[in-house]
């Protein structure tokens, strides 16, 4: 007797649409019964582990302690699998005294070993799977097996290494990750990259120095940008060198790192870099002059509010308005000026930050001003407008300014 | 007139397994797709990113009309959101009730004069007011523009963040969207330029001070039915497309923008009456015509969840603005069809939407016509008829059960056995009449266009206090 398909086969083209037929609805089948049982599968495994991560957190101390010998749960791999979850989830939370308790768990328990193997032996998803939980424990031991795997062909791993190494967040992952950004260059995007290395160079930032200078390209800016975030009071010197450099990126970092340096070798750079031709320089010395809270900066930072850029402008009046001490004297400055969109960026900083009233009320108060003079600070205050006389003054170089938006 | 009928009936099943193949193969890749997203996600743990000093920021643009009903609940759940540099816009577009009001006392508002360049075209802005409870937001009151588009302008030009995220006040994003859409961006902030998010059904759900607490089918079949297509485009449709880089729509619902992009081609069109698809369409334009190396991703985890219509009548004009907003993008844009220049845009995403999204309401009703008439005729095979009937039916089952599927195996949001089944039952149900329905829906759409009818009308909805309730 023939089967169905001999039969079906046997009506020739005619029948495509007869398969075509079966052949959907065999798939509705299929993909129905598959809905079906994996529900069912994962209810019957999430009760089951639910069931056992109950009776291990029971024991969790005897666990870690190693009251229960690791051997009970070490050869199972369901069983392991959650007492790696729970430490690894209790990691992130945990404080100094818990993460060494927790650390020195892993270590005993040989999980860091195995972690470290896989991340050797494996490949593809497995392996990233370990590099990432690897990175989790911020064993320093993990430190070589992930920078090997920063050789990895496969993106994917690449990345998962670097946010291991950026997590483990120690000189040594930074030293690792550097020395394959000079071996291979950027073959990875550049904020991850970034990112780790900010991790990893934050407690020795000096490491960075002589990689920025000899790198080229992009890798000199990535660095001269992680610099600018990790540097210290201590690099003041060496970030000098950079304050001249060709590419601005770099320049820019010198003035974001600047002011983290202190306030005397500082002002004369930010000062400096604050008349940069690029924007983005500028933005970053008027940003560092006003981290420094000094009234010796409100030149530059006036220089900033009549800046073409309208960021400059902006962070310029931000830093202008955070020197509360002094908001009458700035204020008549700003009028001076005569520039209607530096004016309109203070008016906006000083409001976000809910001083008008404030300044209204040093207005009033104030001995060093005129009484004439006092009428019309405040008459432009109400208003937000220059008075004819101000912006005729300089009207040529607001329109300048707008125009260079 | 027999050869002619005959003709037609054979283009129309060819046309419907094209489409369904079409399909077919955006199921495959958009399943595959998913489970190397869901690999990718092992490796990105959300608190990392939350702690990066290098998590750019992000402007959320929430354009509100009449909302006084559920703004409060609807801006809290916006400031509350995961991500570490956020500034929360909310646009009043005119609205005639308490909206402002509201505003006004839940966040302690004070007017300021706030940077406000108009880059982008807007009805004119009222007042500007930054919160004391909260100095991230700021209130833009404006005019009313008579469009979403024109509330989001105004809202652009306030913005001071390179990436700005566009959402519906009166939807509810999960606590960690704004980590998740991230994650393309922070991989590779040169080249990708927007990222859509996924919609889904709010209806049915419930919601408690503008959190989701547990997620429901909703009761009504409209709204199940649209479940199911929601997870069709979303899960098979702009997955698949996406990953040829070739997404032509981010939902105005919710999807993130370079600032910069969107301000460079003029923002959104406030004559636009699909006004989110206008944008990526410009914008892929904009760079395309500029050479540039560049992508537009999708996300199929972050998401955000809005309330769909209830009644047949809000369904009705809400789909024929669907594809009067299809048709006026699309005309405009027809000289990127098959010019090398405009890429893999102009040569399959475009021709796609033409011809299976612009297109199938006529194909289909003329089918249907056809078929009646050669019945009528007496010169309709019934076996053909039936076959025709059979397979179309069976092949768009298994469509829409893969999509299920595709919810299923990632995301899994419908915990309930109920509601699975329900789900999985409608899969098979949706055809018939509901799909006929939407196809008139869809001509009316068009034929409105062709009249002239331009105008943008909002829908009606419930709110988040309603959802609530339910």
């Amino acid at each position: 007797m023939e089967s169905i398909f001999e039969k079906l086969w046997r009506l020739g083209p005619a029948a495509f649409v007869l398969k075509a037929i079966v052949a959907a609805i065999v798939a509705d089948a299929l993909l129905l019964a598959f809905i079906l049982l994996r529900r069912t599968y994962r209810k019957r495994f999430f009760a089951k582990r639910d069931a056992r991560v109950f009776e291990l957190r029971q024991k969790w101390d005897e666990l870690i302690s190693g009251m229960i010998p690791y051997e009970t749960w070490r050869k199972k791999p369901f069983d392991r699998r959650i007492v790696e979850t729970i430490a690894l989830d209790a990691f992130e939370a945990a404080g100094p005294q818990e993460s060494a308790r927790l650390l020195r768990f892993l270590r005993e328990s040989g999980l860091i070993e195995k972690r470290i193997f896989e991340a050797r032996q494996f490949t593809g998803w497995r392996r990233m799977r370990a590099l990432v939980a690897l990175g989790r424990t911020r064993a320093p031991e993990g430190v070589p097996a992930l920078a090997e795997a920063l050789r990895d062909s496969d993106l994917e791993v690449r990345l998962a290494a670097l946010r291991g190494l950026g997590r483990i967040a120690c000189p040594e992952a930074g030293e690792e990750i550097l020395t394959w950004l000079g071996e291979r260059g950027l073959t990875v995007p550049a904020l991850p990259l970034q990112s780790a290395l900010i991790q990893c160079c934050a407690e020795r930032p000096q490491l960075l120095t002589p990689y920025v200078q000899h790198a080229e390209g992009p890798v000199r800016e990535l660095l001269g940008r992680v610099l600018g975030e990790v540097a210290t009071p201590s690099m003041g010197m060496d970030l000098l060198q950079f304050m001249g450099d060709e590419r601005e990126e770099l320049r820019a970092a010198a003035a974001r790192a600047m002011s983290h340096v202190g306030s005397g070798l500082a002002f004369d750079v930010l000062n400096e870099l604050a008349r940069d031709p690029v924007w983005f320089v500028r933005l970053r010395a008027i940003v560092g002059l006003g981290g420094l809270c000094d009234p010796r900066a409100i030149p530059a930072l006036m220089g900033g509010l009549v800046d073409s850029n309208r960021l400059v402008r902006l962070r310029a009046a931000e830093a202008l308005v955070q020197l509360k001490t002094q908001l009458a004297p700035i204020f008549e400055q700003v009028v001076e000026t005569g520039d209607r969109y530096g004016l309109h960026a203070y008016l906006t900083a000083l409001e976000n930050a809910d001083l008008r009233a404030k300044l209204e009320q040093e207005l009033q108060i104030s001995a060093e001003i005129t009484e004439e003079e006092r009428d019309r600070l405040l008459k432009v205050l109400q208003t937000g407008c220059l008075l004819p006389e101000e912006s005729a003054k300089t009207g040529s170089l607001s329109d300048k300014a707008a125009l260079l938006q | 007139m027999i050869r002619f009928l005959d003709i037609s009936n054979h283009t129309l099943f060819w046309y419907y397994l094209a489409s369904n193949i079409a399909y077919l193969i955006m199921l495959i890749t958009a399943l595959k797709t998913s489970a190397t997203h869901q690999r990718r996600l092992e490796s990105h743990r959300l608190n990392w990113i939350k702690d990066s000093p290098l998590a750019p920021p992000i402007a959320i643009i929430a354009p509100a009309h009449n909302e006084e009903g559920s703004i409060r609940v609807a801006v809290r759940n916006l400031l509350e959101l995961d991500y570490p540099e956020l500034e929360v816009i909310v646009v009043n577009d005119g609205s005639k009730d308490r909206t402002l009001e509201e505003l006004r006392e839940e966040f302690r508002l004070r007017p300021v004069r706030a940077v406000y360049v108009p880059d982008v075209q807007s009805a004119p802005v009222r007042g500007l007011y930054r919160s004391d409870a909260d100095a991230r937001l700021l209130v833009v009151d404006k005019e009313p523009g008579g469009s979403k588009a024109d509330a989001v302008n105004a809202g652009l030009n306030a913005v001071t963040s390179p990436y700005v995220c566009v959402v519906d006040a009166d939807s509810v994003l999960e606590r960690d969207a704004l980590l998740r859409i991230m994650i393309p961006i922070l991989a590779d902030p040169k080249r990708v330029v927007a990222v859509g998010g996924i919609i889904r059904v709010l209806n049915g759900s419930e919601i408690q001070g503008g959190t989701l607490r547990r997620v429901r089918l909703p009761r009504k079949s409209i709204e199940v039915i649209q479940v199911i297509e929601y997870l069709r485009a979303f899960l098979i449709g702009r997955e698949a497309w996406a990953q040829g880089n070739m997404l032509t729509i981010i939902s105005g619902a919710f999807g993130l923008f370079r600032t910069d992009l969107v301000r460079a081609v003029g923002g959104y069109r406030s004559r636009a009456i699909g006004e989110d698809f206008d944008l990526v369409a410009r914008l892929h334009r904009h760079l395309l015509e500029k050479g540039a190396n560049y992508q537009i991703r999708f996300v199929p985890d972050p998401m955000c969840w809005t309330e769909v219509p209830s009644d047949l009548k809000s369904l009705g004009r809400q789909r024929a603005r669907w594809q009067k907003g299809l048709l006026d993008v699309l005309w405009p844009n027809r000289d990127m069809l098959f010019r090398p220049r405009y890429g893999r845009i102009g040569s399959f995403a475009f021709p796609y939407l033409w011809l299976f999204e612009l297109l199938a309401p006529v194909v289909e009703i003329v089918g249907i016509a056809t078929i009646v008439l050669a019945a009528c005729l007496g010169v309709l095979s019934r076996e053909f008829f039936l076959q025709f009937l059979i397979f179309g039916y069976a092949f768009a089952t298994v469509i829409s059960i893969g999509s299920v599927l595709q919810e299923e195996i990632t995301y899994k949001r419908y915990n309930d056995w109920q509601d699975v089944t329900r789900l999985v039952s409608y899969c098979f149900l949706e055809h018939f009449p509901y799909r006929q329905l939407h196809m008139i829906w869809r001509l009316q759409g068009l034929w409105q266009y062709l009249r002239g009818d331009h105008v943008w009308r909002p829908l009606k909805r419930k709110g988040l206090d309603s959802a609530r309730a339910q």
